[in-house]
């Protein structure tokens, strides 16, 4: 990815070719999932001039908005992501807590009458023998399983470690991701500011 | 081009202390708490609105009359005994409690750590930089 090259500075001709930016320039290396490393500038004159021709300070401003900009908007997908997890995880917990209920029940060798969501405001009342030990399991696209309650037992905390799993996965990459947005506001004040004393040191040179 | 403060500081105000690595490390950690901040004030406040609702569910519960009452576990409801009911909204109220109390120590820690980072930072930056709620 390059950025589009048609800045011209005062101090440069007109045909003089201008630097292009790539990503790689700008960043360094990636994190475990991929997501690349803004790079911190130690020295923003030294970056400037380490391409050739030298970087104007508005094509760097440029270049580092981009990748500010897919960065803010894959932390929106990453926020995202997160909540659904967030919801996610109370409704397999929940799930164990009935399965597990069930089972103490089945241990004491009483029935459960319960009542049951027939429709959005009806409720069923139904007595379920636990001496079956038998639970089915709703897993998505249409199907469900009968399971025994130590079988269903597991495959929910099965599915719960791996929900906790993934669910640290996406915290981890968004406070990278984050971490990385504000390196590059940083930067972005950074030349900016470079920029400005530098325009100020050169005026100050022509009028002495 | 992201959206600074917009504040334009003074010659004499502004600062050429240059940013560092260690600098923007912190900076980044600040950054970082903040957001964990955020996350942990909106979930003590969703457990404590639901421990709420325990509350009064136990409330009604003792008030009651019958020992025949409906304990909801995930979508469906099962009969219970009042003995039960009670017993399961203690466990639920204590799990929760300590949860929030988890929580609001890990918020004090942040405001900490964000107070010692306020105090390097500004120490450093002066007014060229900006570490205040919106």
């Amino acid at each position: 990815m390059s950025t589009p090259a048609s800045t011209t500075s005062e101090s440069q001709s007109d045909e003089k070719p201008v630097a292009n930016i790539s990503l790689e320039s700008i960043t360094e290396g990636e994190n475990s999932r991929g997501i690349p490393t803004t790079k911190f500038l130690d020295d923003i004159e030294t970056f400037a001039n380490s391409f050739s021709p030298p970087a104007s300070p508005e094509l760097l401003i440029g270049a580092y908005s981009d990748l500010y900009s897919k960065f803010k908007a894959y932390e929106q997908q990453l926020s995202q992501k997160s909540a659904t997890f967030r919801e996610k995880l109370p409704e397999i917990e929940k799930s164990i807590a009935l399965v597990r209920h069930l089972k103490k029940k089945k241990e004491d060798g009483g029935s459960v009458v319960t009542r049951y969501n027939l429709a959005d405001t009806i409720y069923a009342k139904a007595e379920v023998d636990c001496s079956q030990g038998i639970v089915n399991l709703w897993l998505g696209a249409n199907v469900m399983l009968e399971y025994t309650y130590d079988e269903a037992l597991t495959l929910l905390t099965s599915k719960e470690i791996l929900a906790k799993k993934e669910f640290k996965e996406v915290t981890e990459d968004l406070t990278f991701t984050r971490n990385q947005i504000i390196t590059s506001e940083v930067n972005i004040s950074r030349i900016y500011n470079w920029d400005v004393r530098r325009k100020r040191a050169n005026l100050a040179t022509r009028s002495s | 081009m992201p959206e600074g403060n917009g504040m334009i500081l003074a010659k004499e105000e502004e600062n050429d202390a240059e940013v560092r690595r260690e600098d923007q490390d912190k900076i980044n950690e600040f950054g970082r708490l903040n957001a964990r901040l955020y996350e942990v004030r909106d979930e003590i406040s969703s457990l404590k609105k639901l421990l709420e609702k325990i509350d009064d569910a136990s409330t009604e519960l003792m008030m009651g009359n019958g020992d025949r009452v409906m304990l909801r576990l995930g979508e469906a409801m099962f009969e219970a005994t009042e003995d039960e009911a009670t017993e399961f909204c203690e466990a639920e109220v204590e799990r929760h409690q300590e949860t929030v109390d988890r929580l609001s120590e890990e918020e004090s820690e942040i405001l900490e750590r964000q107070a010692e980072l306020k105090k390097i930072l500004y120490g450093r930056f002066g007014k060229s930089i900006n570490l205040e709620e919106k």
